[in-house]
């Protein structure tokens, strides 16, 4: 009997579910979201972070509970996927990198009502599963534009890009910047008059991990007349930084130039605020942030998003930025309250040496690219990468 | 590639010189006394963090530094006391410290609120020394100088000789009267010194920063600069010197636009390693070992 | 007499180690404890995640099968001698040789068989400078198995990113053709017929080692290496066997990693989902003492650690940092074989000074 009225009341409950459900929105306060980071785990001063960040304020504006699984090695991705969507108990569970690529192609098949959303990936094509992929070719051709230009006008002929692995991922940022450092050498000729050639050295150094790598590259770009350098590989920033800071010291200066620029996260306020230039920010917060929102709000749905310049997924830092990274150094002890004065300043006085034109031009450049006047190479660029380093030569 | 560029890839040389060759003294005044410890990696990662978070609490770099090598000292003390009094087993020892450091530094990283580095202050970092051609850090004479007198310690005095003789046959030592254990107890104590002060030169002095990563399996090249040099420290000042050269030259010619098109950056980057391995296959050859290397002595 | 001996034998390391792990699992209690986690439902997702299910178990096996390889790998050189942490760098190749043999088509059963001896013969390749490079210069296997270890680290990059390259996705090599691959045992984990591959290659190596002349005279150069010299064996040819059959294994690891091992099927660039299994092979064959039977449990514990591991992060929410350094504390346990003396003495102490309190 009892059974009996436990059944009617699932029934009673299920079915109020049915009827409701359209009205209530899919999730509930109080549910619980995953987020499955990559082998770079936690700390990655990248896009596992930036990830990180994303779900963290997600999970307290919607009220939901947060668990974080990392991975030993590239053989957990695929149980710490299958065992999150066992559970049953998660709302959505995103995967950050495209690492996590046929792990996650597996599993939306085997648990196809359960909601799930990839960073970086853009090629699977589920019902359950959103893909956001991002345009950091778009972000990476404003920085090189805005790089060649500082260079120029500070009076260097060669800018630096130290890259990490060589992966696709990658070759989006070498193409934009590329693309950005020609642009910003024909502008700067057009403006001033004067001819520029400012050239690119670029380093593919194989580790996400080893910053000493960072450090002897930079110090060989620096000693070959770089005025700026762009870290694409994360935690290795920390050396391009040192090796810039000390070029300074020697010189018994602490502002750049040369300038680091900084990627992914907003690293401008590293280097007190007068040797990072600017960063190409990736906003993979913003991508976990909406995709977790989607859920909250019932709008939830597979396919692709594509984020870049036009809807805010890539940006270049600006003063906002600063401030809410600045807190995000001072939480984790890597700056105090007290830094915070002095590296508001001298970011301030930084980009006010450089002339008001440059700015403009990038927003000019920023703009075309919104357009579609400008398309940066390239989408994709395992297959074309060699295309355009021959195009957009160093 | 122009002249005025060797002088900055000497400096880089000798700047990574310093952490491999600081840890395989550490390791050589061990494996002398037959310890054999394949937890550098793990021991100099977590004397990163703490040297890092010492220079910042003592506002001084050689605060830093002290906390860096004491922390060493306390693992080696660790390391110690295992493989002698509790004759543990040297390699799970040494795995298992590894394995740890990995998951302690990055705790404290990431978990305890910070955004997985953490960046040490300008002012408490070690100040280099300017020489005109380049700027070198004082830890460069440092490791020279411990070269030197871990050499005249081990070859030139009684407690050498005591070191040696616990490392090649224990129990004629023991009978000798030498208490096996406490000697190589204070040989672990003084390796993780220096391997402690190798770490924190790593977060305090050469990057400025610590990760979770930061070591990047210098640890194992600092093991293998050990057996480049058959225990002997000048030698391994040597070695350190050649690979942290092919090292700095490797990452720096990998920059210079003409050189992708002549060789890829991978067999570029696998210069030290193979310069390593025909140094010792052509010059230094067979190395001899302390027989008792790596056995836990068991009083019969 | 003769069977309760033989018992005493087995019985004694197994206690040692269960009471080791359980002294490790103690320790990493007080840590959770510390850190405010609940070391009690920590552990129940720990052993359920490891050994709890069907699926746990699955997975715990499939986390052990390159173990065994690679902790075999170690174990044959150390059984004569030897220090051999080359498997690393053998494994890389050893799962080139077997993506690239998907560059060419054949039928099922044989295209598998002739990708596993590619990656045999791949290993053995790789491993051979390393005999080479010692019996004719002296070189130290220790400084050579790491630089080659690096040299292959770079290699394989090249190879995934220049010439195996996957033409469309470009972060990994071509994928394993179908015909190539090791079936799963149970559908919707990643447990494969790979570990039949490296459980004969454990039962291999204890006929060889006990059973044959070969494996005698390894043993004996290992164990006393003058009296080996007096019988006439000789040395250059048990560090060419120990560092030869070392390499296949090491490069049958590989393989069965990119062959068996769900869902990629090929080398991912960082090589993420082979790193480091040389490196914990070395681990697994200090816990299962060099023996191939000890190797197999004791790699089933490692990797159940592992799998329990990631399950901590799920209910208590332990991160994985900490899952680390508990298992880094695990293992440091397993080293101290006198933790059994030291819990004795420790006990009888107490004793001792409850009985003169008593008094």
């Amino acid at each position: 009997m009892r059974i009996f009225r436990n059944k009617v009341a699932v029934l009673l409950i299920a079915l109020f579910a049915l009827v409701a459900g359209p009205f209530l929105g899919t999730a509930v306060a109080g549910g619980k979201i995953a987020l499955v980071t990559d082998l770079g785990g936690r700390g990655d001063l990248s896009f596992n972070d930036m990830g990180f960040k994303g779900a963290d304020e997600a999970a307290a504006k919607f009220d939901l509970e947060l668990v974080t699984i990392q991975s030993n090695s590239g053989t957990d991705y695929l149980p710490n996927l299958q065992n999150a969507a066992r559970t049953g108990d998660f709302d959505i569970i995103v995967g950050v990198g495209f690492l996590l690529a046929d792990a996650m192609a597996e599993v939306a098949d085997q648990f196809p009502d359960q909601n799930f959303a990839i960073i970086d990936v853009t090629w699977l094509g589920k019902p359950n599963l959103m893909e956001i992929g991002y345009e950091e070719n778009k972000g990476s051709a404003l920085v090189g534009a805005l790089g060649a230009m500082v260079a120029a006008h500070n009076g260097y002929d060669k800018i630096g890009a130290v890259l990490g692995i060589e992966i696709p991922v990658l070759y989006k940022f070498e193409a934009g910047y590329r693309y950005g450092m020609h642009w910003g050498n024909a502008k700067y000729a057009e403006v001033t008059g004067k001819k520029a050639d400012v050239g690119l050295l670029w380093s593919y150094t194989g580790t996400f991990s080893d910053i000493a790598k960072g450090k002897a590259a930079t110090e060989a770009m620096l000693a070959q007349g770089a005025g700026l350098v762009y870290n694409v590989a994360g935690p290795l920033g920390i050396g391009d930084l040192e090796a810039i800071t000390e070029h300074l010291e020697a010189k018994g200066r602490s502002a750049g130039p040369p300038f680091m620029i900084g990627v992914d996260a907003n690293q401008d306020w590293m280097g007190d605020g007068h040797r990072v230039l600017a960063s190409m920010m990736k906003r993979v917060d913003f991508g976990v942030y909406s995709a977790v929102e989607s859920v909250v709000n019932g709008t939830f749905e597979g396919g692709v998003i594509i984020l870049g310049p036009n809807n805010g997924g890539i940006a270049m830092s600006g003063k906002q930025d600063l401030a809410d990274f600045i807190d995000f150094g001072i939480g984790g002890g890597a700056i105090s309250e007290s830094d915070r004065g002095r590296i508001t300043d001298n970011w301030v006085a930084m980009r006010a040496a450089v002339p008001g034109w440059i700015w403009d031009a990038v927003d000019e450049l920023a703009a075309k690219i919104g357009s579609g006047e400008v398309v940066i190479p390239c989408g994709w660029c395992a297959d074309t990468i060699d295309q355009i380093r021959a195009d957009y030569p160093d | 590639m122009e002249v005025e560029h060797l002088w900055p890839i000497f400096f880089i040389s000798l700047h990574a010189m310093v952490p491999i060759t600081l840890a395989a003294i550490g390791e050589t005044i061990e494996e002398s006394a037959g310890l054999f410890n394949i937890g550098l990696e793990g021991m100099m990662l977590i004397s990163a963090l703490t040297g890092a978070l010492g220079a910042e609490y003592t506002g001084s770099a050689v605060g830093g530094l002290l906390v860096g090598l004491s922390t060493g000292a306390l693992l080696g003390l660790v390391f110690g006391v295992i493989n002698t009094y509790w004759k543990g087993d040297q390699l799970i020892t040494g795995v298992g410290i590894n394995l740890l450091a990995l998951g302690f530094v990055a705790f404290m990283l990431v978990n305890l609120g910070a955004p997985g580095f953490h960046i040490v202050p300008r002012d408490v970092q070690i100040k280099l020394i300017p020489l005109g051609v380049g700027a070198v850090s004082p830890l460069v004479f440092v490791t020279v100088a411990m070269a030197f007198v871990v050499y005249w310690l081990l070859h030139r005095t009684q407690l050498g000789i005591r070191i040696k003789a616990v490392g090649e046959n224990p129990a004629a030592a023991d009978v000798a009267g030498i208490s096996v254990n406490a000697v190589r107890l204070g040989t672990a104590i003084a390796a993780g010194a220096l391997i402690g002060l190798a770490g924190a030169y790593l977060s305090v002095d050469w990057f400025g920063a610590v990760t979770k990563e930061i070591t990047a399996g210098r640890g194992f090249i600092a093991l293998a600069i050990v057996v480049f040099s058959g225990l002997n420290p000048l030698l391994a000042l040597l070695g350190g010197f050649i690979f942290g050269f092919f090292d700095g030259f490797a990452t720096w010619v990998s920059t210079y636009p003409k050189i992708k098109e002549i060789i890829p950056w991978q067999f570029v980057a696998m210069a030290p390693y193979i310069v390593t391995l025909l140094v010792v296959a052509g010059a230094i050859g067979r190395v001899r070992f302390p027989k008792a290397l790596g056995i836990p002595y068991l009083r019969e | 007499m003769h069977w309760a001996q033989a018992l005493r034998k087995y019985l004694t390391p197994i206690t040692e180690s269960v009471l080791a792990g359980v002294i490790g699992l103690a320790i990493g209690a007080v840590i959770m404890l510390g850190y405010g986690y609940d070391p009690g439902a920590a552990y129940v997702s720990l052993f359920r995640g490891s050994f709890g299910s069907i699926f746990s178990w699955a997975e715990s096996l499939a986390n052990a099968t390159p173990l065994i390889l690679t902790a075999l790998t170690f174990a044959i050189a150390m059984r004569g001698g030897l220090f051999n942490i080359g498997a690393e760098g053998q494994l890389y190749i050893g799962a080139l040789a077997a993506v690239s043999v998907s560059l060419i088509h054949l039928p099922s059963p044989l295209h598998l068989i002739v990708a596993l001896l590619a990656a045999m013969v791949a290993g053995m390749l790789w491993s051979l400078p390393v005999a080479i490079l010692k019996l004719t210069r002296g070189v130290h296997e220790v400084i050579s198995t790491i630089m080659f270890n690096w040299i292959a680290h770079f290699f394989a990059f090249y190879m995934i990113a220049n010439v195996l390259t996957d033409p469309i996705r470009g972060e990994k090599t071509i994928s394993i053709a179908e015909t190539s691959r090791f079936a799963r045992i149970l559908p919707g984990s990643s447990l494969n017929y790979g570990i039949v591959v490296a459980v004969i290659a454990a039962l291999l190596v204890l006929f060889l080692l006990w059973r044959t002349t070969a494996g005698f005279e390894l043993r004996v150069a290992g164990h006393n290496p003058e009296s080996a010299h007096y019988a006439g064996i000789s040395r250059r040819k048990q560090v060419l066997r120990a560092f030869l059959i070392g390499g296949v294994l090491a490069g049958l690891a590989g393989a069965v990693q990119v062959m068996g091992r769900p869902p990629t099927y090929a080398l991912v660039t960082g090589m993420s989902q082979v790193a480091n299994l040389g490196f914990d092979g070395i681990a697994v064959a200090m816990i299962g003492r060099n023996h191939p039977i000890g190797i197999i449990f004791a790699a089933i514990f490692f990797g159940g650690l592992m799998v329990g591991g990631r399950i901590m992060q799920f209910s208590p929410g332990v991160p994985l940092e900490l899952v680390r350094v508990i298992e880094g504390v695990i293992i440091l346990a397993l080293a101290v074989p006198e933790l059994k003396r030291i819990f004795h003495f420790v006990r009888k102490r107490f004793s001792l000074r409850r009985q003169s309190h008593g008094s």
